[in-house]
């Protein structure tokens, strides 16, 4: 895999804009302004998604991250008082030592991956080059020879359709458990954001806790449970 | 004058067209599987950063999805390589790519959900003040 030309210029201008904006979301003041940048950064990973040939997964990002996840951060982003931080009165960093201990061990950390990378992409390499540089060719030969969209303006490529039969054939069963895993992170979200009274509403209270509770809360005693009214 | 300096400005020339920087121009100008696994180290980094130096337990929550997001990079970036190298089952990073998605998706919405409760029953999101688990 070796890009060229103006791959090789998209690659840099969304990767560039990929670690600035992670920078940006690690070190802006404004939690809202954080969720924009880690949403610019997470597009700009999408970018480079495409470029490697995995159009599907660049939408599903753009949809589930972007479209999804981030919407529901800004949500709760809404919901907690973060006016302090705004207003400059709250440090928003850690104590200066461990804030400092943390940065020296991540740039050791980056420092020892970037190394460990380079030495062993050279080996891989060496190992693989006929088949890397003729793959450069044959990837431009294909690409060429693509069927073009009925409006003439792209081409349509079968990467989609490849990953999706890959992923019907060797991974149905994972598949089939992440759909359990989102319906338990559904009703465990629903369980954990309940306030006491919607929980009393629906009679799922220890009554000892609810008496106890009611003491310093005498609206909580007037609730009834739905299903003894 | 200029023949005093001659033999240094040769060697920068040199240096600039057969050196280290031509070598390294010419590299950027053709990335290739390292530079992206680059990218996915930096971008991982940055998000170990966030989580160890952040007070916002928010701003953490987002620094993982920067974490699982490189992770993702790394991911696509090799099953593109073994594709190239004609390799059978080459898509199988992308496939595991969509599996770690959903699992971030899972992981966001518990995360926000215990904040929510946290938040009703601290009044706080600053993680240094959070600690109820604490003996």
């Amino acid at each position: 895999m070796i890009l060229s030309g103006w791959e090789a210029v998209f690659f840099w201008v969304f990767s560039i804009a990929a670690i600035f904006a992670g920078l940006l979301t690690v070190m802006a003041r404004n939690t809202i302004h954080s969720a924009l940048f880690l949403i610019s950064a997470l597009v700009s990973v999408a970018a480079l998604f495409i470029l490697l040939h995995a159009e599907f997964i660049a939408g599903v990002q753009i949809l589930v991250y972007v479209g999804g996840v981030m919407v529901l951060f800004l949500f709760v982003i809404m919901l907690v008082n973060v006016g302090s931080e705004e207003r400059g009165s709250e440090e928003i960093f850690n104590r200066p030592r461990q804030v400092i201990a943390s940065v020296i061990f991540c740039g050791l950390l980056v420092a020892a991956l970037i190394a460990a990378l380079n030495q062993g992409y050279a080996g891989l390499y060496k190992r693989d080059q006929p088949k890397i540089e003729a793959a450069v060719d044959e990837n431009r030969i294909r690409d060429r020879n693509l069927a073009r969209s009925a409006t003439g303006s792209s081409r349509i490529t079968s990467d989609t359709q490849r990953m999706g039969g890959s992923l019907y054939r060797y991974g149905s069963l994972p598949f089939e458990i992440a759909s359990v895993l989102l319906l338990v992170a559904i009703i465990g979200s629903v369980m954990l954001a309940r306030t006491l009274k919607q929980e009393a509403a629906v009679d799922d209270v220890d009554p000892g806790v609810l008496q106890e509770e009611a003491a310093h809360e005498p609206e909580l005693a007037k609730v009834q449970p739905e299903s003894l009214a | 004058m200029f023949n005093f300096f001659n033999p240094a400005i040769a060697l920068l020339f040199q240096e600039m067209t057969q050196g280290r920087l031509a070598v390294a121009w010419e590299k950027a100008q053709h990335p290739d599987l390292s530079k992206f696994l680059t990218i996915g180290a930096l971008l991982f980094i940055i998000g170990v950063a966030g989580v160890l130096t952040r007070r916002n337990i928010i701003v953490i929550f987002m620094s993982i999805e920067l974490i699982l997001n490189a992770a993702n990079l790394n991911f696509i970036a090799m099953s593109r390589y073994l594709q190239d190298t004609g390799n059978v089952n080459a898509v199988a990073g992308q496939i595991f790519a969509v599996f770690v998605i959903v699992v971030a998706a899972a992981e966001a919405a518990i995360g926000l959900g215990i904040v929510i409760a946290l938040y009703r029953n601290k009044e706080t999101i600053w993680i240094d003040e959070i600690d109820i688990l604490k003996w």
